[in-house]
């Protein structure tokens, strides 16, 4: 028995830097897990230590995703094992192939009842990737989940809806989105990040994946969003009743109010 | 004739999609995997055609998501919309997978050509935009908008076998009042330089003095849960496009700000001077909120 814990190394977008025609640059960004994956590995820990089960990470993207910092930094968070697949091809994928390759990976692993996923990328953040990965397996697939028990196979999901909060049972493979607020993601110590270098990663080989061909689509244009140019009047508040005038004046002088 | 579908899981409120489909031309069919009262709403709501799974019970409404993927995936149409909500992701995730197709978020246009279909939208988070010409289906996952209207059209119903793997035991209710943030003229956003819950009266009394609605920051509705979680705005939350967007004690990190960037007038108030979303405002003031947002209310009076 085994769960699943798919993640993301990825750069957070604030630090791309992005040309006038378009191109997106995150040489000089800090990779790292995406920001809302620590929760999925913690829910998983959880889950394995209560089942018995084994906790594998799963991480699909271009090469950095299997450099040692990555599999160091996704070891450190309570893995049994870790399986990456990479290929310069991922390096930007979009959320359809991302998913194709996460739902092959997880039938090659094999033996897999529960996969856990993060709510968004901090790259991306499309949140699709899990839907494709579980439409793709077959299975069903439940976000904002705040908390598991059970055992994978006769699972109880409690998930946040809109407008209240809702309680599922699973009697068979799923894929779930941990929300961001389901836990505080503890920092691995030092202990943790010793034991990660004796803990194992296998490479999988994405030709030999054979993920279905997808649509074709070409990027025929890129672009720098146009910024709303903005009148930029920072005043100090030390006066609160004086700036605040101010303001409403100059929103009223605007026609704003 | 074209055929343009929609997907609903629970949530009829898909005006935006109905004019985005419009735009496009060709026949509007909507499939609907929640109840009948969700298929009566979007019945009613300016689609040609409406394809019922029937009564999902126990079934949560997502998890009908292969049904949806099979029924759409034999009409083999050009361009399928579904709204931004987290039940109509999963369906636009799974039919998306099932056809290989591309999904797309942050869509700015969408056009239909004899062959492809280009769409323009925001990638990486929205610091970048691009357009594809995608020759064959695309999904595209957009911003739902409200109830609309129009002449009823009957609902054809089909028998969905829902995998019985998944089921709801229990749902309990918060709130039944939804929020529709999409069309609100002026916003009063509040983040976690908010320093306690009973502040949130000032941010409210502000909200009442311009007749705006109260929205803020993801911490504050997840994590703090201060505010309900369609209040959010951002990347992950609600998009806004109103007249006046006042950010009060909210930093102005890029997932936040994409979420409001059309706003007509942005003011930021924020004891920080160097936080990031003053290099994005109209007009600034740097100090307490404490101080700042009850001097804002009075000099509205
Ligand atoms: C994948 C992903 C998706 C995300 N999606 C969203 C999203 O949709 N929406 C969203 O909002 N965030 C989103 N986030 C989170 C986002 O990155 C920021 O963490 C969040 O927006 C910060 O919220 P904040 O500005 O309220 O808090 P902070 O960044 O902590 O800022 C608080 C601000 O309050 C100011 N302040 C403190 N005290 C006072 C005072 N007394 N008076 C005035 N000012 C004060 C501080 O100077 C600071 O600038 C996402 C993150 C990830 C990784």
């Amino acid at each position: 028995m085994k769960i699943v814990v798919a993640f993301k190394w990825a750069a957070n977008p604030q630090e791309a830097t992005v040309a006038a025609d378009g191109t997106v640059d995150v040489g000089r960004a800090t990779l790292g897990i995406s920001e809302y994956d620590p929760q999925a590995f913690d829910v998983g820990r959880r889950l394995a230590d209560a089942t018995g089960a084994e906790l594998v990470g799963l991480s699909v993207g271009g090469p950095a995703a299997t450099s040692s910092m990555a599999r160091k930094a996704a070891l450190s968070r309570g893995l049994d094992s870790l399986v990456t697949v990479t290929d310069p091809s991922l390096d930007d994928a979009a959320a359809t192939r991302t998913g194709a390759v996460l739902a092959a990976a997880v039938a090659q692993i094999g033996d897999v009842d529960l996969v856990l996923t993060g709510d968004a990328s901090v790259d991306l953040g499309v949140q699709l990737v899990p839907s494709v990965m579980a439409g793709l397996l077959g299975w069903p697939a439940v976000s904002q989940v705040t908390a598991l028990s059970g055992t994978p196979g006769d699972l109880r999901i409690e998930r946040n809806q809109e407008g209240g909060t809702q309680v599922l049972l699973a009697s068979g493979p799923v894929v779930v989105s941990i929300a961001a607020d389901a836990v505080e993601p503890r920092i691995p110590g030092m202990k943790d990040i010793l034991g990660a270098g004796r803990k194992q990663t296998t490479e999988l080989d994405y030709a030999a994946l054979s993920v279905e061909p997808l649509v074709a689509y070409a990027v025929v244009g890129r672009a720098r969003p146009e910024l709303k140019a903005r009148q930029g009047k920072v005043i100090d508040g030390a006066d609160p009743a004086a700036a605040a005038a101010e303001v409403v004046a100059a929103l009223r002088a605007t026609h704003v109010l | 004739m074209t055929e343009i579908w929609i997907l609903v899981a629970a949530n009829p409120a898909i005006d935006n999609l109905v004019s985005r489909g419009r735009e496009l031309g060709g026949q509007l069919v909507a499939v609907v995997a929640g109840d009948r009262s969700c298929a009566e709403a979007i019945a009613a709501s300016g689609v040609d055609r409406v394809v019922w799974l029937g009564e999902p019970g126990a079934t949560p409404v997502e998890a009908r998501a292969a049904a949806v993927a099979d029924l759409v995936a034999e009409a083999a149409p050009r361009v399928v919309l579904a709204a931004s909500h987290p039940a109509e992701r999963v369906l636009a995730g799974a039919l998306a997978g099932r056809l290989g197709a591309p999904a797309l978020t942050m869509v700015s246009s969408v056009r239909l050509e004899a062959d492809a279909v280009i769409v323009t939208h925001a990638t990486f988070g929205g610091v970048a935009e691009e357009t594809v010409r995608v020759e064959g289906p695309v999904v595209i996952v957009d911003e739902c908008g409200s109830v609309g209207t129009g002449l009823p059209v009957p609902i054809e119903e089909v028998t969905a076998t829902a995998p019985p793997t998944l089921t709801v035991v229990e749902t309990r209710m918060s709130s039944t009042t939804r929020v529709d943030l999409g069309k609100a003229r002026r916003v009063v956003a509040v983040g976690r330089g908010l320093a306690r819950r009973e502040d949130l009266a000032l941010v409210e009394e502000l909200a009442r003095a311009l007749d705006a609605e109260v929205a803020c920051s993801r911490p504050l509705a997840e994590g703090l849960g201060w505010l309900s979680r369609d209040r959010y705005i951002g990347v992950t939350g609600q998009h806004v496009h109103p007249d006046l967007y006042v950010a009060v004690g909210i930093s102005g990190q890029l997932q936040h700000v994409v979420g409001c960037r059309d706003a007509g007038t942005v003011v930021v108030v924020n004891c920080d001077a160097k936080a990031p979303y003053f290099g994005e405002c109209d007009y600034g003031i740097v100090g307490d909120l404490a101080q700042v947002v009850p001097a804002l209310t009075a000099a509205l009076a």
